[in-house]
């Protein structure tokens, strides 16, 4: 199963320690394209048989310039979020992954987005329910998140900045907040905030399920951290994110209808 | 002409939001609408609108904004389906199931700002989902929406006045985590208004908060530029909020439209909006890069407001008196004003208050009470008496 899982990666260095674990599908975090991503790669850096990853919310310049430099590179495929960039990509033989964050969360928008991509990353918003009853309608077309830390807010905004401005304090980044023992960790660079929630997803236990692929999301983390994560060793701290907790739809039940 | 989008969380804001000037409203239902907190409309109350709405040759916009789940869709074709069997102007939507149900219904859609769209591409894909107007991310630069309008030609929506996500809307589920709720399904807990603890304790507080958005400044540029409607933010605000915030765009609009907007306009509309708000506002992406000044730094600021004096319920023409329920404290000695649909602010120093049983009274002090205030001119039914705020 782990030559399905697409791993994210933070370095070159790092290929052989996940090709000695059977991981051989990589994504690389195209620099000045996305938000989150503590190490970005060139275009002259990405192998031909490599992911894209793109998980930025692109202005009408970004979309251009994307556009110019899908026009001239070879790649295996691409994992996107703005829908743009499947304008760009929809008549090109490459793999077409979305990565829609919060969105696709239920079976038939994932039927009508799936009319256009190759397979999507389901929202990790779900329980595990209702990602079983997704899966098994459509088997061996979705893309499982697994492990790593999932974003649970994408501003525009640099908001490491324009708080270590106002105070008058060296900037951190990344940052880690917290407020009734529940943490965040921040991460910006030049085209946003990203915050992701702390500890990290593991739901290793979805490669049970029959996916297209399995991602793994390694923004801070290191081989090493998913060598052990993967072999049931890793000491420090996960979660099951909401695979066993609904969350809220209805505050208040109304029933005046 | 650029349509004026008022937000109504409920029948009398849709009333005072159309009295005052909005060429449309938007609402949500009960089910499927992104704000669960507000009071929200049944699909009787839908109908009782959306017959106001076209009484007044207004629109009238369904939010069904939310990201489903698989449960959460088991009504939604009757519910679509009841939509458009009222009569209903368009559905504001995100979510590319409701999109496709909405158009089999023969719906208008309009694209929620939950969809984060900030360039043309993205607008291609939907409009091949025959979808109508978009409502551009809050991020969008001028240069942004100047390049959607000449490349797509659809109908563009901007937000102009407001509370702002911190998030680009749709990017964030810090509800979910921190609340259980879930801020795509209605349940945002604005947890980008909560203040955090820094991981090194030696450090300040970290807050994200952003201040409002203000757009002024700029209306008569997004005229220019084709926007075609301009979007109040707020379903779940006061009447008073509504009536101030819906009642100077109004102005504004019909004297750019007349060519007869000044400087010194703009600033009095400015000294009010900024005292009905209970935050700073301001342009934040439209002409710069917001930085520091667009955010708070410090605890949740936000300033109560007490101008609102009372809603006219009616007017006696026979005896001269108005007719008014009273919504916070005034009292005999102070000067207020009048304000109300086509009319200008109107002074007047209240010298007597009578009450229900016809006593004179020297306060009013009880929220909702019904008095009488002697005036010889006629002052309509849902005018608003605010203290005396400023000279135009």
């Amino acid at each position: 199963m782990k030559n399905k899982i697409i791993i994210t990666i933070n370095s070159l260095d790092e290929l052989n320690n996940y090709l000695k674990l059977g991981i051989n599908l990589f994504a690389y975090p195209l620099k000045g394209f996305c938000v989150g991503m503590p190490n970005t790669f060139l275009i002259e850096e990405i192998p031909s048989d490599g992911y894209l990853f793109i998980n930025r919310i692109l202005d009408n310049e970004s979309i251009d310039k994307l556009n110019d430099i899908l026009n001239n590179i070879k790649i295996k495929g691409i994992i996107f979020d703005d829908l743009g960039v499947l304008e760009l990509i929809k008549n090109k033989d490459i793999e077409k992954i979305l990565y829609l964050s919060h969105f696709n969360s239920n079976l038939e928008s994932i039927k009508l987005y799936l009319e256009y991509v190759d397979s999507l990353i389901v929202s990790t918003d779900i329980t595990k329910e209702e990602l079983i009853n997704i899966n098994n309608n459509l088997k061996n077309k979705l893309t499982i998140f697994i492990l790593g830390y999932v974003p649970s807010m994408y501003s525009r905004r640099l908001l490491i900045d324009n708080y270590s401005k106002f105070y008058n304090i060296p900037k951190n980044n990344p940052l880690k907040i917290m407020n009734n023992q529940k943490e965040f960790l921040l991460y910006e660079n030049d085209y946003g905030t990203m915050f992701y929630h702390v500890p990290l997803f593991n739901g290793l236990e979805l490669m049970n399920l029959e996916a297209k692929y399995y991602f793994i999301n390694s923004a801070f983390l290191n081989s090493d951290d998913i060598q052990k994560l993967l072999a049931n060793k890793y000491e420090g701290s996960y979660d099951r994110g909401f695979l066993d907790t609904e969350t809220i739809y209805k505050l208040k039940e109304d029933n005046s209808d | 002409m650029t349509e004026l989008l008022a937000p109504a969380g409920d029948l009398e804001r849709l009333k005072i939001a159309y009295l005052y000037g909005a060429d449309a409203c938007y609402i949500g239902g009960k089910d499927f609408s992104l704000r669960a907190n507000a009071k929200n409309f049944s699909l009787e109350e839908i109908k009782i609108a959306t017959e106001f709405a076209h009484s007044l040759n207004k629109k009238i916009y369904v939010t069904v904004n939310i990201v489903f789940h698989d449960k959460n869709l088991l009504n939604l074709d009757e519910y679509l389906s009841s939509l458009k069997e009222i009569g209903i102007d368009a559905v504001i939507v995100s979510d590319i199931v409701a999109v496709k149900k909405s158009y089999e219904k023969g719906l208008d859609i309009i694209l929620s700002t939950q969809s984060s769209i900030l360039n043309y591409r993205a607008i291609n894909f939907w409009k091949n989902l025959n979808v109508k107007r978009f409502v551009l991310g809050r991020e969008s630069s001028r240069e942004d929406i100047i390049r959607i309008k000449k490349e797509c030609n659809v109908e563009l929506e901007c937000f102009i006045h407001g509370a702002m996500c911190t998030s680009i809307s749709g990017k964030c589920v810090l509800s979910n985590y921190m609340t259980n709720r879930d801020s795509n399904r209605g349940g945002c807990a604005q947890i980008c208004r909560w203040v955090f603890k820094n991981e090194d304790e030696n450090l300040p507080d970290f807050t994200f908060m952003s201040k409002d958005l203000n757009m002024v400044e700029y209306i008569e540029d997004m005229i220019n530029i084709g926007v075609s409607s301009f979007k109040v933010e707020g379903r779940m605000r006061s009447i008073y909020y509504i009536a101030t915030v819906i009642m100077c765009y109004r102005k504004i609009i019909d004297k750019i439209n007349s060519h007869t907007l000044t400087e010194q306009d703009k600033k009095y509309y400015q000294k009010i909006l900024n005292r009905v708000a209970n935050r700073d506002s301001m342009p934040q992406f439209y002409h710069k890069f917001p930085s520091v000044n667009e955010s708070y730094f410090t605890d949740r600021i936000e300033i109560s407001n007490q101008d609102f004096l009372g809603i006219v319920l009616d007017y006696d023409e026979k005896n001269k008196l108005i007719y008014l329920e009273q919504r916070n404290y005034f009292k005999k000695g102070d000067i207020v004003e009048f304000i109300g649909p086509n009319m200008e602010p109107i002074t007047y120093t209240i010298n007597t208050i009578i009450d229900e049983e016809n006593n004179n009274i020297e306060v009013a002090r009880h929220p909702q009470m019904h008095l009488y205030l002697p005036f010889d001119t006629p002052i309509n039914k849902y005018s608003m008496m605010r203290i005396k705020l400023f000279d135009k």
